[in-house]
Formats: C-alpha cells, structure tokens, sequence
C-alpha cells in the first residue's frame, strides 16, 4: 500500500503541474475524500487548499536547499549577482513583486531551469552556456518566474499532500476503498502524461509578456527553445524526458498561436554585449 | 520518511523541467532551418512590409540575421524577413554530445566524491538528486546575492531597459 503510495505520488510529480482538467480533478478528489474521511482528517483536508505565502516560501526553501545539495551554485560570484539583478528586474513586472525572489545558476552540465515555490529559480550552467544575449537569459527566467506566480509546483504538492492524508486515513479507517483508489490511479495517470504540458505552455506565454514589459526583446525565450529543439531531437538521454513533457517544438508552434502577430511591432533590447560570460 | 519525500518531491521536479533538453556542441557557421508553415517572405521585419515571395512548409532556408521576432533568411523561393516562429532552426555542422563528465571535472564536481559521469552526459543523475541533502551553506549563499527592487531598477535604467505595460496572452488568442 505504501509502496503504491509512493509511486503515484512520483507519478505526480513527474508530471508535476496543473491544467483546468487537473483542477477539475483535484476538486472531484477532495470532494470524494471529503465525503469518506472521518471528521478531523476532513479539517486537515479542506486546511491544505490554501497555502499561506510565509508556508510556501518555506515549502520553496527546503526543495531549494536540497536541489543546491545535489548541485552547488557555480563558483562566480559576479554571474550570480548578474543573473540576480536579471531575474529581480523581470519578476518586478509580475503580479508577486514582493516575493523574496532568488535567482542561481548551478554546477551541472543538464540544460535545464527549476522554480520552487516562494521565488527561487535556478538555471544550469549548461543551459546558460546556450544563452546569446541577456533577453534569452531574461525570458528563460522569466518562464521558471512564470511557474512561481503560477504556484504550478505548490499545486502538486497540495495535491499530493491530500493524498497521503488519503491514504493514511484510508488505511486505518475504510476498508472498502477502491473507489477513491481507482480514483487515484486514472487522476495519477493523467497528470503523469500531460498535465505539464499546459503549465508549460502556461509559463512560456507567461515568460514572453514579462520579458516584453521588462523592456527585452519578446523572443528571448523562443530563440532559446528553437536552440534546444534540434539538439535534443536525435539524444537518448532525453527520451524519457521528453516523453512526458512537451517538445520545444511544439512550445513554439503553441507560442506562435497565442502570441499572433501582437509582438510584430513590440520591439526590445538584447543587450547582448552586457550578458555575463562565464568561465568554463 | 521526510527524506524521502524530499528526494521524490526534486526528483519529481526534475523530471518535469520547465526547459529540458541536453547540451550540444555545435561547431558556429551559419545557420539553416525549414519552414515549419507556410509564410510570407517580407521585403522588411514587418508585417506592412511588401511581401517578396512565400515559403511552403518544409522550404529548406538559410539564416542571416535576425531581429526581434524575425529573422532574414535566404531560400529557393526568394531571400527577406519570415516571422521566426515560422521557422525551425537546423543544426549546422555535426552536433556533437557534450561531456557531462569533462565538464563536471572542470567544474569541480567530480571531486565531490558523487558519480557524475556514469550515465554519459546526464548532470545531474536520479540517484543524486535522490540522496540530495539540504546544503544550509549553499542555500545562504544564494540567498545573499538576492537584490532589491530598487536595484534591479537601477541594473535596467543602466541597460536602457523600460519597463511598458502589456496584457497576458490567452491560450489561443490571436
């Protein structure tokens, strides 16, 4: 039972993020377990719906302090002061100013970005070694920022919280409990094969009017995907990767519909000459 | 069992990356790319400007330059400005896998006593970000390069950065 527990709640996060239909979801869950928990566990439930700012800066820290256990900030000072003064400028343009925002850049050769709730975003060396001019960096920070104001990430974990909640409750209380089990399984499923992709799609629409309000020329983030797009086409190691997450591909072609022709004329800065160069 | 949920809740993370993809290294020149629609070829980077031919989807271009949203290409079907997200870039030149492990040597971590180059050029593996431990010391470091608002502000007036006001995009809005 634990076991099974377990790993729904990693297909969960593997699939990580929210869409309307996870929502729909996640609402057909609480109100199914609401109806078979017992009164008390009932309180805790209906309690983890709203998460306080001060709790998700908190949830966000720990997963922050762990992710920099398995990979350290890069040893440069002056980049993470750049990436910093970047990533503050851009998350002003946003609905969560005041969040404590925190940005870095880690040790590992992955081309990747990571956003924990409360306002920390960090990106890989590999992937900033990609980067060509400081709207590139700018929109790809502006996507993770996109996440945080989003609460993609605390959904999930709300979400997963309920179910373990679920499952203890169940275990000691309900014998009969296939119901909410069945109901677990199909939702797991979903989640693990698509729910991330709107939430990406999401935090990309996000990430292009924040670096345009920021000043930055808007295709900051799409010239980014379009270099990640063909390299990783034809790479084993992110077969698995990209099996559950949209292609940058098709990032784009969702990008090119939402954005239409409102960008044609808005025209932005590269600063290519100011992006920090970091040492190899 | 805290433990646990921490190293499933990162590796869930990571398995779900905003922007994933691994590091390629490609030798520069010029680039090419295909025309993932069919699209206007524009005399001009605007959409006003005279339209000098059009590319059907699949059309094989060559990039020159780009600005903003669009980029200069030269093709069979005639040479001007296509919107970019029109076109999928091509790889030019052999792309080559990028050594995970060198690169992790040259950035220290291989001597941190972790295996960091067994899965060929993954750098981060499952099994690290499962036995991660919370790093107080690094986390404060992080935390100490944060700036103010006020700052930022300061950091973009410096860049000729202004700040303008714009809606959200809606999901198929067009």
């Amino acid at each position: 039972m634990k076991i099974l527990f377990h790993s729904l709640f990693v297909l969960l996060m593997c699939g990580a993020f929210t869409t309307s239909s996870a929502l729909d979801f996640g609402q057909q869950l609480r109100d199914k377990l609401k109806e078979q928990l017992p009164e008390k566990v009932r309180g805790v439930a209906e309690a983890l719906g709203e998460t306080s700012q001060a709790d998700e800066i908190a949830i966000g820290r720990q997963i922050a302090g762990n992710l920099l256990g398995a990979a350290p900030l890069v040893n440069d000072a002056g980049l993470q002061q750049y990436v910093n003064r970047v990533g503050r400028w851009v998350a002003n343009q946003s609905e969560r100013p005041d969040l404590p925002w925190h940005f870095g850049v880690i040790e590992s050769s992955d081309v990747n970005a990571f956003a924990a709730p409360g306002g920390y975003v960090f990106v890989t060396r590999g992937l900033y070694a990609l980067l060509q001019n400081e709207a590139e960096l700018a929109g790809v920070l502006a996507h993770e920022v996109g996440h945080v104001i989003r609460k993609h990430h605390l959904k999930i974990l709300q979400k997963s919280r309920l179910l373990d909640i679920g499952s203890q409750a169940l275990a000691k209380q309900v014998s009969n409990n296939d119901k909410v089990q069945k109901l677990i399984g199909s939702g797991a499923e979903i989640t693990a094969r698509s729910l991330d992709q709107n939430a990406e799609f999401e935090a990309d629409r996000v990430a292009v009017v924040l670096t345009a309000r920021a000043g930055y020329d808007a295709f900051g983030l799409p010239s980014v995907l379009q270099q990640i797009g063909h390299y990783a086409a034809d790479d084993s190691n992110v077969t698995l990767l990209f099996k559950t997450h949209p292609h940058p591909d098709a990032r784009l072609q969702k990008l090119d519909v939402a954005m239409g022709d409102r960008f044609d004329t808005v025209k932005g800065l590269t600063l290519a000459k100011r992006l920090y160069r970091v040492k190899p | 069992m805290k433990n646990i949920g921490i190293g499933l809740l990162l590796l869930g993370l990571f398995a779900a990356p905003a922007i994933a993809a691994k590091a390629k290294v490609v030798a520069a020149s010029t680039e090419s790319g295909s025309a993932l629609k069919a699209d206007d070829i524009k005399v001009e980077p605007f959409r006003d400007a005279k339209t000098v031919g059009s590319l059907s989807s699949g059309d094989k271009v060559e990039i020159l330059s780009k600005d903003g949203g669009w980029l200069n290409v030269k093709s069979s079907k005639g040479s001007g400005w296509v919107r970019m997200l029109s076109i999928r870039k091509a790889g030019s030149g052999k792309a080559t896998d990028n050594a995970g492990g060198l690169l992790a040597l040259a950035s220290g971590r291989a001597g941190t006593g972790k295996v960091v180059a067994t899965t060929g050029i993954r750098g981060l593996s499952e099994e690290e970000l499962k036995t991660a431990q919370f790093n107080a010391e690094q986390l404060t470091l992080a935390e100490s390069y944060s700036v103010s608002s006020a700052q930022a502000q300061q950091f973009a007036a410096q860049g000729k950065l202004k700040a303008r006001t714009m809606d959200y995009l809606q999901e198929g809005a067009k």
